[in-house]
């Protein structure tokens, strides 16, 4: 009875409001999931605790979702989770299908969004004593292992391993994190540099410079012919049926189960969940070869794994009181400034916020698919747009989200256009952008957890007989290492038989 | 031709408007105020108090006080880059204690900020051990450090976290010379990160605090996540000022079992150690003094309506106002007194 009063027009008004605002922040570069949650945080003081946590919850998943709409169209991630989805949600845009991919990454996010609901409400603090048995060291090994894909997004294999490697050392400058364990020293930073490079770059800025900025520039090299939309993309392609999802099923729960499974652990990253979920596609797939020419797969392993992240981030939020991922952690000062304790007892303390957090993700995922499919059409239309329109508008946004990312960091402007300007070139000199972005992403919690794994158990052998988690895990690198090691030849091969 | 000049005059007018903060009132404080924090988190302590506080002071005052967590860091660079009044800050204990700990990034703040009013503290710091471990007191641990065993304590190096373990190492070096060695922290961040080195065994006693631990000290012992507390670092009479029903199922009178005089750490042999976390504002150094003062009148006021300490204790704060120049001195004399606890051990 109590739940039904909490259940009123208002809650659900709040729940609409915030995942319809938190798609726009979502879609918006620069603008995240983590910054909505943010900024709407101090409504919560006057909404009380249900009320404020419908607003938050609808933010989180619509801030998750939007984030596919500039990938797909524009090949700017919306948000770091969404990086995956440019790799064959912009060449299905380039080939006239940029409506069809939208809808194929709104209900592959549906998806994601309630099997990751299911196993939160079914087996929270189940699922929270079995992230519990991840030490360090199998952490390290699952960040590792989302470093192998690095081999596998690559065309090819030195050139994407070198890029990678570059963006894991670019990740590491700046202080080694006190607050994260390290001995707040500073590294790889000119003293000149030092006021500036202290928290090293951001990644938000770094993202969207080398999507976003690039992008535009390498663009408008074509010329910047009036009225004129972006290069290379065609209009009215394959539409969306339903049947394109045949075959899909196994991706669809596999790709899920991996964003949940990524959310429950605290400290590995909502990015880590798409790119495993994505390279898991490409390794079990027929057709490898067309991945990143625009394979459907390829879009719904990213974002069926990126929502499935948003039930998998609160097991551990609800469960033990530790923040899943970036935006969980700002969720909880819900809690905290409502004076609510979340820890292994809150669940069994709070039935009635727990069933209403539950349904207010229930109904947040329902309203994000209804509102971006009876929005797509319209949204879709973006690509028509002329490029002497369009570009300035997107060069405004980044520059405004960059600047807000830190709450008005100017040196995030800079690094906005020194990254813009760096992923230009590194597309004249044919170095790879998405190993470079996964390294500069995995890099410092790779160190971290590397480091602190070493300081724990002072062997390099442990990393082998930890447990039989680090056991499978090493099975996992080592055939994902093998399988990119294998489509690199046969690719060669390919390649040789064409010139002969 | 005048048309254009008043274009132009509306437009430098608007310019103005927007490169300069509005004043509520002429040599008084701007109309928006961005409050600064030492934490990144929105989750934690800080962020909490100062949303309490901020939304007070923003009612007593009639202007907008925005919370923003944006770090020590970036708030100390915040801070010194504005002196007009727009940008404040609160911290706590931090920040001068990383000074003391050497950590780079951290000046003396007594010398380059002006050190406001104290507003709460948090009596909640605390540390645990795993519920099934052997060390089950404080005086399990200084006894088996004694024996030569050795006990890792799981704390984030260079502030809060590690002033309760220079305490530790202090009174065990006080009560058994050289057995202060075997009590070796293990470095890590996150309360997270600390849980996790306990779940693991890799720590034997982990920093942690009321509010975030309280709810495993509930689960039974078989639980790999069931820990216990062992030293609440607050005085006795500031945990005494809490509410009786404590926090979650532990009521204040339990928690008083945790600290001196039930629970000893010694300082020097005949008192004991003890730390209150508490938080105060930070001013720029050259920010008008009638406006820190405007500031500090308010929070007197704010405090003597009564109003604000029943949301603190709520939210298991120890409201403390002190007026800037008390506060400034206290926390001065309080910076001394630690550091003769950090000097002590770093003689070793």
């Amino acid at each position: 009875m109590e739940l039904l009063s909490i259940l009123t027009p208002l809650f659900f008004g709040l729940v609409a409001a915030g995942t319809v605002i938190g798609i726009i922040f979502g879609a918006i570069p620069g603008m995240t999931a983590t910054m909505a949650v943010a900024v709407c945080l101090p409504l919560t003081y006057s909404l009380g605790l249900e009320n404020g946590l419908a607003l938050l919850l609808g933010l989180y998943v619509g801030g998750i979702s939007g984030g596919l709409v500039p990938a797909i169209l524009l090949n700017i991630p919306g948000t770091p989770s969404s990086i995956t989805t440019t790799l064959d949600g912009y060449p299905m845009t380039q080939n006239g299908e940029g409506e069809r991919a939208l809808k194929i990454g709104i209900t592959s996010s549906l998806v994601g969004g309630l099997i990751s609901l299911a196993a939160l409400y079914l087996f929270a603090p189940a699922l929270a004593d079995f992230a519990i048995k991840f030490s360090y060291i199998e952490k390290f090994l699952i960040i590792f292992f989302a470093l192998t894909v690095m081999a596998a997004l690559s065309n090819s294999l030195l050139v994407g391993i070198f890029s990678g490697f570059l963006g894991v050392f670019i990740s590491l400058i700046g202080a080694y994190d006190i607050s994260r364990g390290g001995n707040g020293e500073l590294r790889l930073v000119p003293e000149f540099l030092e006021y500036y490079l202290e928290g090293g770059f951001s990644l938000l800025p770094v993202l969207i410079g080398l999507f976003g900025l690039s992008t535009i520039l390498i663009d408008a090299e074509d010329g910047m012919k009036e009225g004129k939309g972006l290069s290379g993309v065609k209009i009215g392609g394959k539409p969306f049926k339903l049947s394109v999802f045949k075959g899909q099923i196994i991706n669809l729960i596999r790709s899920s189960s991996i964003g949940t499974f990524v959310g429950i652990l605290p400290g590995v990253g909502g990015s880590a969940a798409s790119i495993l979920a994505y390279s898991q596609e490409k390794n079990f797939s027929k057709n490898p070869e067309k991945f990143g020419k625009g394979a459907p797969a390829g879009v719904i392993a990213s974002e069926s794994a990126n929502n499935g992240l948003t039930g998998g981030a609160l097991v551990p939020l609800l469960s033990l009181g530790i923040p899943g991922d970036s935006t969980t952690a700002i969720l909880i000062g819900a809690f905290t400034l409502q004076g609510v304790q979340v820890g292994p007892l809150f669940i069994g303390n709070n039935p009635i916020t727990w069933d209403a957090m539950i349904i207010a993700m229930l109904a947040a995922n329902i309203i994000m698919f209804l509102v971006m499919v009876l929005a797509i059409r319209h949204i879709a239309k973006v690509v028509t747009v002329p490029k002497n329109i369009l570009f300035p508008i997107i060069l405004m946004m980044c520059v405004v989200g960059a600047y807000t990312i830190n709450y008005g960091v100017m040196f995030d402007v800079w690094t906005l256009l020194i990254f813009g300007l760096f992923g230009y070139l590194a597309h004249k000199i044919g170095l790879e952008i998405a190993p470079f972005i996964i390294g500069f992403i995995l890099g410092p919690s790779a160190e971290i957890y590397f480091v602190k794994s070493l300081e724990s158990f002072g062997t390099l052998s442990i990393f082998f007989t930890k447990s039989w988690i680090a056991a499978l895990l090493w099975v996992l690198i080592v055939l994902s290492i093998a399988f990119s090691v294998s489509v690199a030849r046969k690719k060669k091969r390919m390649a040789d038989n064409m010139d002969a | 031709m005048t048309g254009l000049f008043k274009s132009i005059a509306a437009a430098a007018g608007f310019a103005a408007m927007v490169a300069s903060p509005v004043l509520a009132s002429a040599a008084d404080l701007p109309s928006n105020i961005r409050l600064v924090i030492g934490s990144k988190s929105t989750g934690g302590d800080t962020y909490q108090n100062s949303a309490i506080v901020a939304e007070a002071l923003a009612k007593k005052l009639d202007i907008n006080v925005k919370v923003d967590a944006v770090g020590a860091g970036e708030a100390f660079k915040a801070l010194q880059r504005d002196s007009r009044g727009t940008t404040i800050m609160i911290f706590h204990d931090q920040s001068y204690l990383a000074n003391l700990y050497g950590v780079r990034g951290y000046d003396d703040i007594f010398e380059n900020y002006v050190v406001g009013p104290t507003v709460a503290i948090n009596p909640g710091n605390a540390y645990l051990v795993a519920k099934n471990s052997p060390l089950q007191s404080m005086e399990d641990v200084f006894a088996a450090a004694a024996a030569g065993q050795r006990v890792r304590v799981a704390i984030q190096a260079g502030g809060v976290s590690e002033i309760g373990f220079s305490a530790m190492k202090n009174a065990a070096k006080v009560m058994n010379p050289g057995s202060e060695a075997n009590i070796v922290p293990v470095n890590t961040g996150s309360q997270a990160d600390k849980n996790q080195l306990m779940f693991d065994g890799q720590a034997d006693v982990i920093n942690g605090s009321v509010q975030a631990n309280e709810q495993f000290t509930q689960l039974a012992a078989d639980d790999q996540k069931a820990m216990r507390f062992v030293w609440l670092t607050a005085r006795e009479e500031t945990i005494a000022q809490a509410n009786p029903e404590g926090m979650g199922n532990t009521n204040r009178d339990e928690l008083l079992a945790f600290t001196t005089p039930n629970v000893s750490v010694t300082f020097d042999g005949s008192s004991d150690f003890t730390f209150d976390k508490e938080f105060f504002l930070l001013f720029n150094k050259d920010m008008d003094a009638e406006q820190i003062a405007t500031i500090d009148n308010a929070l007197k006021e704010i405090y003597a309506e009564g109003e604000i300490q029943k949301t603190q204790k709520a939210s298991f704060f120890i409201p403390n106002y002190k007026p800037q120049a008390e506060a400034s001195a206290y926390l001065k004399a309080k910076r001394d007194q630690y550091r003769q606890v950090i000097d002590a051990i770093a003689t070793n």
